[in-house]
């Protein structure tokens, strides 16, 4: 461990350091909404953060690629006239867990894949990210181990752990170093930062355990046998299509584009807004076609999505660990039952052929 | 190029959606810019006696008089918009429906009722054909216009075929069955950006249901969240009792 990299900021510093930073930039971070449930918001002082708190409504993603963007503008009077817009602005996340940072690599590498999404990546340099960790289950439905994504992995400029009275900061990169150095608040740690530091590190190798019982390496094969399972039909039954899962999952990105005119009927413009593979239209093509009729080969293509398609493709989950679509799915469907019920049907299919 | 003639009508409704348009402020007068309104009870005197390029119609056809009309301004429009709850889903008239006729009329006219004649509510598309669709109770004006600029580009308009939720989660709401509350959100159309919601009040199921909605898992979620079913089955007929008619009713 280079001593250079890690630094402490006292907790009461904290405020002074929101302050500073939002003085030339956007700051967001964690606020509470009530009823148990946060989002990215922005702050001007530490005293609207929640430090605590469970995944947000939506993921950080929504700074990355809002809900709706505008693409292009045109006008059609003389000739045709197109202009590529991007809107962006400087913005500063504070207190991002490491299943969102996990949410923000895969966006990385799905956009920076050719054909580049250059808005995106435009907007992403303007975004610099505090990452902060987490000492403990933020609630039962999170699956971060299965995963690996409880432990920080990079993707973060500065990143924050809580050792009580005050963090210990890790600088990954440039930017996170001139906050740091701008700001005059962090201090060189001690012996003792550092012991509290491993220690809680440490703790959290007892916390943390593979939430289903399998070995995540296991997880693609799984799939891999589970095309034609009757978990899925269950899942049939219990969907409503609202996309909620997809919506609040900080690795989905589908979108449509729409193309929208002006009254003039020669000006106007195409912007994207998010979509979801759960709903009803997402795969229906001209002539009435829908090739994703049901829900529940819907709801699968979703789970596939997750851990099976992105292993063959980027050779890393697509699930993070955490734990929104199983927070806001009102019919109840867990990503943790999902993958159990799989496991178990699995497991009782192997029985038989032994016996 | 020559500016479509816009009448709009009304049938049983509160002509809230009509002052929706009236209210509507500085875009207005882009929308005039696009159209020439020719026939508008809200807010002019004049009527037109040659035919509509565009009609769009508000209310909704409870009795036999009603029928008519709506077929004479079938006739003399070439494109036809229903407007509002009561005009394509039949909205809070629907709620006729649940009773029998001859009861509703005596109770609304007294002992002179067969001097009334009424026939069971129907949204406009019930009666005749229409062609375009903008919901709600009232309409969200952002969506008349979208609908407006298809009518002019003579291009469909797809009212979207999923749920407000959709809308609403992209607004970050939190979930009324976070709250405990009963929401229709799950099993109405969406296309009024979760208007109600993001300002605290509840979705009603104003635009009516998807095409396809998951009844049973939705009466599975209104036990889960220990809200009576007919609480909620109350709620959704207060704007879609309609939906039940039969063809030949």
């Amino acid at each position: 461990m280079k001593d250079l990299q890690y630094l402490v900021l006292r907790k009461d510093d904290l405020s002074s350091f929101i302050t500073h930073l939002s003085r030339d930039q956007k700051v967001v971070a964690p606020v509470a909404k009530g009823h148990g449930t946060y989002s990215f918001e922005e702050v001007t002082s530490a005293k609207d953060i929640a430090l605590k708190y469970i995944p947000t409504i939506l993921p950080p993603k929504k700074f990355f690629m809002p809900q709706k963007e505008t693409l292009v503008e045109y006008d059609l009077k003389s000739g045709l006239e197109v202009n590529a817009v991007l809107e962006t602005e400087k913005i500063t996340i504070f207190g991002v867990h490491t299943c969102d940072l996990a949410g923000i690599q895969c966006l990385n590498m799905v956009f920076s894949e050719r054909p580049k999404d250059y808005n995106y990546l435009f907007r992403k340099r303007q975004i610099t990210i505090i990452g902060l960790e987490c000492n403990d289950y933020c609630d039962e439905h999170a699956s971060c181990n299965i995963v690996n994504s409880n432990m920080p992995n990079g993707g973060y400029d500065l990143f924050f752990t809580d050792i009580g009275d005050c963090f210990v900061v890790h600088v990954n990169t440039h930017a996170g170093e001139e906050m740091v150095e701008t700001s005059k608040l962090f201090k060189n740690p001690e012996r003792s930062h550092f012991d509290a530091f491993m220690a809680l590190r440490e703790k959290k190798k007892q916390i943390f355990k593979n939430e289903v019982p399998i070995e995540p390496r296991d997880i693609p094969e799984l799939f891999d046998r589970s095309f034609d399972s009757e978990v899925w039909k269950d899942l049939e039954t219990k969907c409503l299509s609202c996309g909620n899962c997809t919506n609040v999952c900080p690795t989905c990105y589908c979108f449509d584009i729409i193309d929208d005119i002006n009254l003039d009927m020669s000006s106007g413009k195409k912007y994207r807004k998010w979509d979801s593979c759960q709903l009803e239209p997402f795969a229906k093509v001209a002539g009435g076609e829908n090739f994703r009729k049901s829900r529940a080969a819907r709801q699968r293509h979703r789970y596939y999505r997750k851990f099976e398609y992105p292993v063959a493709k980027y050779s890393r989950f697509f699930c993070t660990g955490c734990g929104r679509c199983s927070r806001t799915c009102m019919a109840g469907i867990k990503l943790k039952d999902t993958l159990n019920a799989l496991i178990k049907e699995r497991m009782n299919k192997l029985w038989i052929k032994w016996l | 190029m020559k500016k479509p003639k816009v009448a709009f009508f009304d049938f049983a409704c509160c002509e809230g959606c009509q002052l929706q348009v009236a209210n509507m402020g500085e875009h207005l007068l882009d929308l005039l810019g696009a159209i020439d309104v020719v026939e508008f009870r809200e807010v002019m005197s004049e009527k037109w006696d040659k035919d509509y390029d565009i009609a769009i119609v508000e209310g909704s056809i409870t009795d036999p008089h009603a029928v008519e009309r709506i077929k004479k301004i079938r006739q003399r429009s070439k494109i036809l918009i229903a407007y509002g709850s009561c005009a394509t889903i039949g909205g809070v008239n629907g709620m006729k429906n649940n009773f029998e006729l001859d009861d509703a009329r005596k109770y609304v006219y007294g002992k002179q009722y067969t001097f009334f004649p009424s026939i069971k509510t129907r949204a406009v598309h019930q009666v005749v054909p229409v062609d375009y669709f903008v919901n709600g109770c009232p309409i969200y004006l952002p969506e008349l216009v979208a609908v407006l600029k298809a009518a002019l580009k003579g291009i469909p308009y797809y009212v979207p075929d999923y749920a407000v939720c959709v809308e609403c989660k992209l607004n970050e709401n939190v979930c009324m069955y976070e709250r405990g509350v009963g929401c229709m959100g799950p099993v109405t159309r969406a296309g009024c950006n979760s208007w109600c919601i993001n300002n605290g009040n509840i979705c009603y199921g104003c635009r009516g249901m998807v095409s396809n909605p998951n009844e049973n898992g939705a009466k599975d979620v209104l036990e889960k969240y220990n809200i009576p079913m007919d609480l909620v089955l109350n709620k959704m007929n207060m704007y879609n009792k309609c939906r039940e008619l039969k063809d030949n009713e």
